[in-house]
């Protein structure tokens, strides 16, 4: 499967009167994009907002962060199974915004959380402080359940990203870049002698807030199973995970995710990058021991020499990421972790809440509970009045003067466990 | 199966459905809770750390446990354990919290234990 990026790349958004992509300037038309969000069902109001980097802004709580990308060529559409029809998307051409998103925000619960800091030393721990973000503050309809409530903001947040993305359908790339797989046995030939390696692919998927849609599928009720790299790159997962903050993947880390980049870069070089499987986190623990039963049987039947494995979320994951290493190391297949680390605001404490003498090989996001202060910034996209009530808030951390002190959790992507985090070991 | 919480919606809800077991108590509480039937022989089902809300931000926890003890199940009594060491790093922040906060935690709570029955 063959897929080729064409990167245009943003270096600012502008409100206008025509929505159209013109010398690296994103110029949107704030009425078309009101239209689109308050046609999705229980959206009561919209505020519409551009965030660039190095703006004293600070956007909170942010639910979902979206690359808009559109598919040029080739079978499918972008998001299937959500925004287009269900069907195989991959290969082709798919044209990618680089440097914009779209940042959905909106209190779904009372404790929700996400920050953004576009300056500022926050800004340095959250990769989309980069971004030239077109953000969305929606307000649902009075008394909505909270479940219809997130799915509205998850779908506005897409249909908006889907439309700005086909603004780019007839624009030139500025890059353009390659992306091949091969079926097993054409890898095996054409690779003769190169360590055939996959990825495994953890989503977060637990109820309310903690979910994740593969081809619209909830990935709960979902067998492991193999996709793709390609297939990730034109939007067949996506986040419907508003919890834990620094380490939940945004549909922008599955869009872009640092794994699947880095393996192709070694791809017919050093190792034969054979695919991704992706495998759940459940709550029941039977569930846990089925799916990682699957995904080590997965990495057998595909004859792997290497396995690297990704997390999402805090806790009872940690239990999913230990299984997974366990029981592929057991088949004599060698594994790195990604994850990160609770270890305490000293960072003396046992990081994870499982372990086992077969993790030999961790890479890790960070520290999520090292203490940050965030100065006051001019301007608050969303309400910072919650911010003592969520993960890495504490009671009075309010400054007088508007600074913040928050635990890193409080960060969007800052302690990232596919290594997307700006600050890490990289 | 039945299910130790500290959770009143969980117990209203699915007291007529399943046996639920109720206390007060604050999370560290609930979690020594299943410990202490953990070492009686009754196997975990769920984990005591389901979802992603830190321990310290959410009251409630609802856990599914086995229905009669049975032999010591040395993995369950593994997983909660660790999941008190976790939980304890997280020094309760939240004494007080307003009706509709401890409703919507309340509310989780009972969406990740659906998510198991």
């Amino acid at each position: 499967m063959k897929l080729e990026l064409g990167y245009i790349d943003i270096q600012d958004i502008q409100f206008s009167e025509e929505s159209k992509i013109a010398n690296g300037v994103l110029y949107v038309n704030k009425d078309e994009i009101q239209k689109i969000v308050l046609g999705q069902e229980h959206i009561r109001s919209v505020e519409i907002d551009i965030a660039r980097p190095g703006e004293s802004v600070r956007i909170t709580p942010v639910k979902d962060v979206i690359e808009p990308r559109v598919k040029v060529e080739g079978p499918g559409g972008i998001f299937p199974g959500v925004i287009s029809k269900v069907g195989t998307v991959g290969s082709g051409k798919t044209h990618v915004l680089r440097g914009s998103a779209v940042v959905t925000t909106g209190q779904i619960v009372g404790f929700q959380e996400g920050i953004i800091d576009m300056a500022g030393p926050g800004a340095d721990y959250t990769p989309f402080s980069k971004l030239n973000n077109l953000v969305l503050k929606m307000e649902p309809e009075e008394g909505l359940a909270q479940h219809e409530h997130e799915h509205a903001l998850r779908m506005a947040g897409l249909k908006v990203a889907t439309y700005l993305g086909e603004l780019a359908r007839n624009v030139q790339p500025d890059e353009t870049q390659e992306f091949e797989t091969y079926s097993i046995p054409e890898g095996m030939e054409k690779l003769k002698g190169l360590p055939r390696v996959a990825y495994v692919l953890m989503l977060q998927s637990q109820g309310l807030m903690h979910d994740t849609y593969v081809y619209g599928v909830d990935a709960k009720r979902s067998l492991p199973t193999i996709i793709n790299p390609t297939e990730i790159m034109d939007g067949a997962i996506l986040s419907g995970n508003c919890v834990s903050a620094c380490d939940k993947n945004t549909t922008y880390h599955h869009l872009n995710n640092p794994v699947v980049m880095d393996l192709f870069d070694k791809h017919g070089k050093e190792i034969n990058f054979v695919g991704v499987i992706i495998t759940n986190e459940n709550v029941y623990l039977a569930d846990k021991e089925r799916s990682s039963d699957w995904t080590a049987k997965l990495a057998e039947w595909l004859g792997l020499d290497g396995v690297i494995i990704s997390q999402e979320g805090f806790g009872n994951p940690d239990t999913d990421l230990i299984m997974n290493c366990k029981k592929i190391e057991s088949k004599n297949i060698p594994t790195v972790i990604i994850t990160d680390e609770y270890a305490g605001r000293d960072g003396s404490s046992q990081s994870l809440a499982d372990a086992d003498a077969l993790a030999t090989a961790v890479v890790t996001g960070g520290n999520a509970n090292e203490l940050i202060t965030l100065p006051k910034l001019d301007k608050v996209i969303g309400d910072v009045s919650y911010v003592e009530r969520i993960a890495g808030g504490f009671n009075g951390n309010l400054k007088e003067d508007g600074s913040i002190v928050v635990e890193l959790q409080a960060i969007t992507g800052a302690t990232n466990e596919m290594g997307f985090n700006r600050l890490s070991a990289r | 199966m039945q299910i130790v919480t500290n959770n009143p919606l969980v117990r209203e809800k699915l007291q007529d459905h399943y046996a639920v077991d109720y206390a007060e108590g604050s999370f560290g509480e609930l979690l020594v809770r299943v410990r202490d039937k953990a070492h009686l022989g009754y196997r975990l089902l769920s984990h005591p750390l389901s979802g992603s809300v830190k321990p310290n931000e959410t009251p409630y926890k609802s856990v599914l446990i086995s229905d009669g003890p049975g032999a010591l199940d040395v993995e369950s009594l593994t997983i909660i354990e660790n999941s008190i060491l976790t939980a304890d790093k997280f020094p309760v922040k939240y004494p007080q919290m307003s009706a509709k906060m401890r409703a919507d935690f309340q509310l989780i709570d009972y969406t990740l234990l659906q998510s198991a029955l």
